[in-house]
């Protein structure tokens, strides 16, 4: 999605008054992000405005990536406001930039990304660890920029902590998940101390690998960056090439994306709750689920003819039409078995005693590390990118959130959700959807783009040369958000087999991160 | 736990007879293509390899070289050649040998 209503356009104009106090500041037009106001800072106000925006409690960064488009790497910073965006660049000419991550704390992952990728990094020097590339990765090793001077940090506790905990590698081939994961666990016997995700294993380059190709190549992969999230990445992307080239898709297209993008919400959370079932040894329960998610993925298939999603969006546009009758006839009975399931499970004392107070994350915790989707709202924050307009405009959407922020607060806002998803696809059918496209015209631009998955926001940006090939594309799934997150719910007074449900409930993939 | 004991009970079995009868809803799944030799040309081959993003297709002089394993039914050849690719509507495509995916399909179509 990339439209934006006048209030945030409002918002945006103010908090660039503001940070035109600061000085070295430029509100970019031509050459800007369409999608996002865009602001050009210089690197000695970075910091202060890194402050000023991270102080306000409606303003979350949303993503900081680098490019290097210019003649000196750029950082780019994402702010998510109210409704909209507001994005900063900065030109880093000395190789280091101030150390965002001690004021907006959210930042650290892509620190570590952006030090891999470009050799760029914050000034103070302090350790970042190895996260997307592998430990061979050579001097002729692909990556989008320049090679760092010292490699990261291998990611390790001490092996000992306090002479009493102890570290022990877990995966990455493990009976529980549907993707191998490997983590390193701290623990002093039963307790988790720390929790930590190895992602390099499964780095794949995909945003490498967009560079080059045409925006209708390009989709393709897009969609493969987080498989299960196809149709919210490969919406986000679609809509960052429309901003790019200031091209707005058919309507009736903008709801067949909204029809798909929550039949994709409703088979993930279908899964989450099928994997909690699991986690907690609740086989006949975690059956039920899995018939609920079955038929869903059937209802997708019938609808779209991939069950997946896959093949459907298309910059401009949509590929697929859903079939409304079909969608009509089955998606009810395929939600009631979901629902049914749900009853059940909620009326489980058993079960929803192993969710209370299990993995929990505050308000704060979620605001301060920037995470997304049902793991924030479970906290109480209403974080929702179809706030921001698209076909959601025209219908009234309801957030749902819940304060407990434990795991059967993140189910209950899943549930809630699923509820939500099944009446929006019956008002987006009601509306109209047909497989249209409008025509990307030749040129180039700069554009930013969102979509809502099961997990969260999904941010892409992407920079098309004067051929409409793409220089640099952004893929920023949902799951890179909350990853983050998940270390610190498994770390509140949690013991081993809580782990395996905490990561039911946050239903991330591991392909997310390492895209 | 007796109320999900009787629960799974009464729901029955809900799988499948596959492979014993064919499942229905895999009609509507894409597949792998299936080529014809007497419609591919040097010229449509080209075309298909070039539009193939997971790189399953490429050209060896008059053969076209598939490789089973690394389609992902996304369609795109038959878009650019519409006469020479059909749908296989197969999905048993496992083998206990890797070199079995690799299907060589000649050009039979001759330059057109």
């Amino acid at each position: 999605m990339t439209s934006v209503d006048a209030r945030a356009a409002e918002i945006s104009e103010q908090l660039v008054r503001q940070l035109a106090g600061l000085g070295g500041l430029q509100v970019r037009d031509g050459g800007a992000t369409r999608g996002a106001v865009t602001v050009r800072m210089l690197p000695e106000t970075l910091e202060e405005a890194t402050q000023a925006l991270a102080g306000k409690a409606s303003i979350r960064l949303a993503d900081m990536f680098g490019d290097n488009g210019g003649d000196a790497p750029t950082l780019r910073l994402v702010w998510a406001l109210d409704q909209g965006y507001l994005l900063t660049e900065t030109e880093i000419e000395d190789g280091q930039y101030p150390p965002l991550s001690d004021v907006a704390p959210a930042a650290f992952v892509e620190e570590c990304e952006i030090y891999e990728q470009f050799g760029i990094r914050p000034a103070t020097g302090k350790p970042l660890n190895r996260l997307m590339l592998p430990p061979h990765a050579g001097p002729d090793f692909p990556r989008l920029g320049h090679r760092p001077d010292q490699p990261p940090e291998e990611t390790h506790a001490p092996h000992t902590v306090g002479g009493q905990a102890f570290e022990f590698p877990f995966g990455p081939v493990r009976q529980v998940g549907v993707e191998s994961l490997y983590y390193g666990l701290v623990t002093s016997g039963e307790e988790v101390v720390d929790v930590y995700l190895f992602s390099w294993h499964k780095h794949r380059g995909v945003e490498r690998r967009l560079r080059g190709l045409t925006p209708g190549e390009a989709i393709f992969f897009a969609e493969r960056a987080e498989g299960l999230s196809a149709v919210a990445v490969g919406w986000a992307f679609a809509a960052a090439v429309e901003a790019a080239l200031d091209v707005t898709p058919p309507p009736a297209a903008d709801r067949t994306r909204a029809v798909a993008l929550e039949l994709e919400r409703l088979y993930n959370h279908a899964a989450a709750m099928a994997a909690l079932c699991q986690a907690t040894g609740l086989t006949v329960g975690q059956s039920a689920a899995e018939i609920a998610l079955e038929r869903l993925l059937r209802v997708n298939t019938a609808a779209f003819g991939h069950r997946y999603l896959f093949g459907v969006i298309e910059p401009g546009g949509t590929a697929r039409a859903p079939d409304a009758a079909v969608l009509r006839r089955d998606l009810p009975a395929a939600y009631g078995e979901l629902r049914r399931a749900a009853d059940a499970l909620l009326s489980t004392n058993s079960f929803v005693d192993r969710l209370e107070a299990c993995g929990i994350l505050t308000a704060e915790q979620a605001r301060r590390l920037g995470l997304v989707g049902p793991v924030a709202r479970a906290t109480g924050l209403a974080v929702d990118a179809r706030l921001n307009g698209g076909p959601y405009a025209e219908h009234q959407l309801a957030i749902v959130t819940a304060d407990g922020g434990d795991v059967l607060a993140r189910l209950q806002v899943m549930l809630g959700e699923a509820a939500e998803s099944a009446r929006l696809i019956g008002e987006f059918l009601e509306a109209g959807t047909a497989a249209e496209r409008t025509s990307l015209p030749s040129g180039g631009g700069r554009g930013l783009g969102w979509a809502e998955s099961s997990r969260g926001e999904v941010l892409a940006w992407v920079a098309l040369d004067e051929d409409g090939r793409i220089t640099r594309a952004r893929l920023r799934p949902g799951s890179v958000r909350n990853w983050r997150g998940f270390d610190d719910a498994c770390r509140s007074q949690n013991v081993f087999t809580d782990i395996p449900i905490i990561e039911a409930s946050f239903w991330l993939t591991a392909a997310g991160l390492a895209r | 736990m007796p109320l999900w004991f009787i629960r799974g009970l009464r729901r029955g079995v809900v799988t499948t007879r596959y492979p014993a009868r064919r499942d229905d809803s895999a009609a509507c799944l894409p597949t792998p293509p299936a080529f014809r030799p007497r419609q591919l040309t040097i010229q449509a081959a080209d075309r298909m390899v070039a539009v193939c993003p997971s790189a399953a297709l490429s050209r060896r002089d008059d053969i076209l070289v598939f490789d089973v394993g690394a389609c992902t039914a996304c369609g795109k050849c038959a878009a650019v050649a519409p006469d020479a690719v059909a749908q296989s509507e197969d999905f048993e495509l496992a083998t206990t040998a890797r070199s079995a995916l690799i299907k060589k399909i000649p050009i039979r179509g001759g330059e057109r």
